[in-house]
């Protein structure tokens, strides 16, 4: 049963942070009908920026006496560098494609995320970026279970950020025209929903996230590098599949999902296969529900 | 359109002379490597790159080449990937070169060595470790560093004797190399007596290792054995490792031999043992090595010394032999016994130069010597 426990509490803290990633590719996917490959980068450039503001915190000695200030300093810059980031890169690399085949912007969206991780290695280096973080370390010991204090941040961290994003979503004017932009691009600018807005909006929300999601991923495993985001991007990709892409509350259940059952087939089967029965579960589900757990052929539930 | 390509061609072939000029001017030593510059391993083949530059360095400004105004390095990028190795390979054969140095995984080792000896150009490995590199009877291929088949009863000894341990579980991710090693270590175990708790395999490129930890953990074994192609992957187990709570002792390999482990790893990554060739820091040979090295480079690491002896052979056998006729280069190669950076270079009859693996142990960010088969614990 503890071991149970802990698995269960390792798969959570992976499937959150995919949950985080997969929520980007959905989003864009639900507005503009695109796979952005590039998104694993966001997820990468985050971890980046967050390393940089923590190591230069760090430097400064204000990471030993304000821990807490100083992380929420690097949650902000890197959210905000990526939502930059990736309106930028929608800017430049898929807007002038929008009225071609979307096999072009696809095209397009896999050269951006070569140039954005190979950019990434001349700049930064092929070497680990170390993450400073020694003040979060530290756990709790129930009997053979432990629970990092990281785990612990990163299951309420993803908690919140998921809450928030539905009040986003489902509660607010922005969320509105966001939806509707998602259901009809025409209609909703008939109703002076500025679509190119809303586009840059949701590419921004969801760099953001996985901006958050990259620094959770390098406190968690203590350093980041250039082709970080690749895996978690397809791993992530497959989750908003999994759940149905282009709708949110699927994209953080696949991600939940992918998580788990990663955890548990290491932990009960093989670590060797973890990723086939990822993917097995992946076909099962697309095989008796194409279009994903919470896909709906209507496109009314969809951002 | 069109105009504009042909302005483009036109404009091509303006630099053609220029190229030409180029390349007729000055009379350059071609030398090749191979070793993964991009992917998971990139910080290691790095390593191998800067080893044999500097190697490079040192040779010309000790009055370089007979007959040559330079020495070129062309270095290529294998990825620890055997196609790209394989493609590499028969770069450097187009570019005809004098020699190569690498690869870094033995995965990518054994199939360019194929290319290029079927070419007859001489390839000297700094890093690969599998006995299988050196034992297809493969002329043209030499070895720097040890070999798996020493490295793991080596290993298996020093669990057994210097730790104490009864059982053992063995992590690989599943390269030509590490499971190899990692076969080699449980089959040395089970005849030491250990009792083998599990061997489980993980990707190359995972991150996330926190589920095949929990099940070590569950199994309590006294050694937790981690045969992981690069330094990266190992840091990171071990710092999920310490973070989850196993309080076993970790036992790993010799790539894993960087400084930058504890860089990664922090303080989990204090009291880890790794097997590894020994060197002697306090020769002048690595003091100028040393000297040279870490202003320009950082810190050495793992096989940047395998590297420089490599590169280091070839150009000393080449000027020796006047020629770069393969046959030549290897007759001069196989006369040669000289106090290298990381070791006493002497070939055997198959290209190795021997192993003397030992263990050592980290304590306060240095890898301090520890054990050694024939000596016991040290110091």
């Amino acid at each position: 049963m503890e071991y149970f426990i802990q698995q269960f509490v390792n798969g959570l803290t992976l499937g959150g942070m995919y949950a985080l990633i997969a929520l980007g590719y959905t989003m864009v996917y639900g507005v503009i009908q695109l796979i952005n490959f590039a998104h694993g980068e966001f997820f990468a450039a985050g971890g980046y920026v967050g390393a940089i503001t923590l190591g230069y915190l760090s430097g400064l000695g204000y990471m030993q006496t304000h821990p807490v200030l100083c992380l929420s300093a690097a949650f902000v810059f890197a959210m905000a560098y990526c939502a930059y980031l990736a309106v930028g890169v929608e800017k430049i690399a898929y807007k002038p494609l929008r009225k071609e085949s979307r096999l072009a912007a696809l095209l397009s969206a896999l050269g951006m995320s070569i140039f954005l991780s190979n950019g990434m290695m001349l700049t930064q280096g092929v070497y680990d970026k170390i993450y400073p973080g020694e003040m979060f370390q530290g756990r709790f010991d129930f009997g053979t279970v432990a629970i990092s204090y990281l785990q612990i941040m990163i299951i309420v961290l993803t908690a919140l950020l998921l809450v928030g994003l539905n009040l986003l979503v489902f509660r607010t004017k922005i969320g509105m025209a966001m939806r509707a932009t998602a259901q009809d691009k025409t209609m909703s600018a008939l109703v002076a929903i500025g679509s190119n807005k809303i586009i840059s909006l949701t590419f921004a929300i969801g760099a953001g996230l996985a901006a958050a999601a990259g620094i959770m991923y390098g406190l968690y495993y203590g350093s980041v590098r250039y082709d970080m985001g690749f895996i978690p991007g397809i791993k992530a990709f497959a989750a908003a599949v999994l759940g149905g892409i282009g709708n949110i509350t699927g994209a953080m259940l696949g991600g939940l999902i992918i998580g788990m059952v990663e955890v548990f087939g290491a932990g009960y089967f093989s670590s060797e296969y973890k990723d086939v029965f990822a993917f097995i579960i992946l076909i099962g589900v697309l095989y008796f529900k194409p279009t994903g757990i919470m896909g709906e052929n209507i496109d009314d539930t969809r951002v | 359109m069109r105009k504009r390509i042909v302005s483009i061609l036109a404009m091509g072939l303006i630099l053609v002379p220029f190229l030409l000029v180029g390349a007729v001017s000055a009379k350059t030593l071609k030398i090749g490597s191979l070793s993964p510059l991009t992917g998971p391993y990139a910080s290691d083949g790095t390593d191998i790159k800067n080893g044999v530059l500097t190697a490079i360095s040192v040779f010309e400004e000790q009055g370089g080449m007979p007959g040559y105004d330079k020495i070129e390095l062309y270095a290529q990028d294998t990825a620890c990937d055997p196609r790209q190795a394989v493609a590499a390979a028969n770069k450097l054969v187009n570019l005809e070169v004098a020699g190569a140095i690498g690869a870094y995984c033995s995965s990518s080792t054994i199939p360019a060595s194929n290319v290029l000896d079927e070419e007859e150009v001489i390839m000297i490995t700094p890093a690969s470790t599998h006995q299988d590199v050196t034992e297809r009877g493969l002329p043209y291929m030499f070895r720097m560093c040890g070999r798996d088949d020493a490295q793991a009863p080596a290993a298996a000894k020093f669990i057994k004797e210097a730790l104490g341990a009864k059982t053992i579980f063995i992590v690989d991710d599943k390269t030509t190399y590490s499971q190899g090693l990692a076969d080699g270590v449980k089959k040395a175990a089970e005849e030491l007596g250990i009792k083998v708790l599990g061997h489980e395999h993980v990707n190359q490129g995972d991150k996330d290792f926190s589920a095949v930890i929990t099940r070590a953990k569950q199994a309590d074994p006294d050694v937790f054995y981690m045969s992981l192609q690069g330094f990266s992957p190992a840091a990171m187990m071990t710092l999920q490792a310490k973070r989850l709570g196993m309080d076993s002792q970790i036992v790993t390999q010799d790539a894993v031999f960087q400084p930058r482990f504890m860089e990664v790893a922090k303080e989990a990554s204090q009291g880890v043992f790794q097997t590894y060739g020994y060197t002697d820091p306090t020769t002048p040979e690595y003091k100028a090595f040393e000297e040279r090295y870490v202003p320009k480079y950082g810190k050495i690491a793992a096989y940047a010394t395998y590297a420089y002896d490599a590169a280091t052979t070839l150009l000393k056998a080449i000027k020796a032999a006047g020629s770069t006729d393969p046959a030549k280069v290897k007759a001069e190669m196989m006369k040669m016994d000289y106090q290298g950076v990381a070791k006493r270079i002497k070939f055997e009859e198959n290209g190795d130069t021997g192993s003397n693996y030992i263990a050592f142990k980290v304590v306060d960010d240095k890898f301090v010597p520890y054990w050694d088969p024939e000596k016991g614990l040290l110091k």
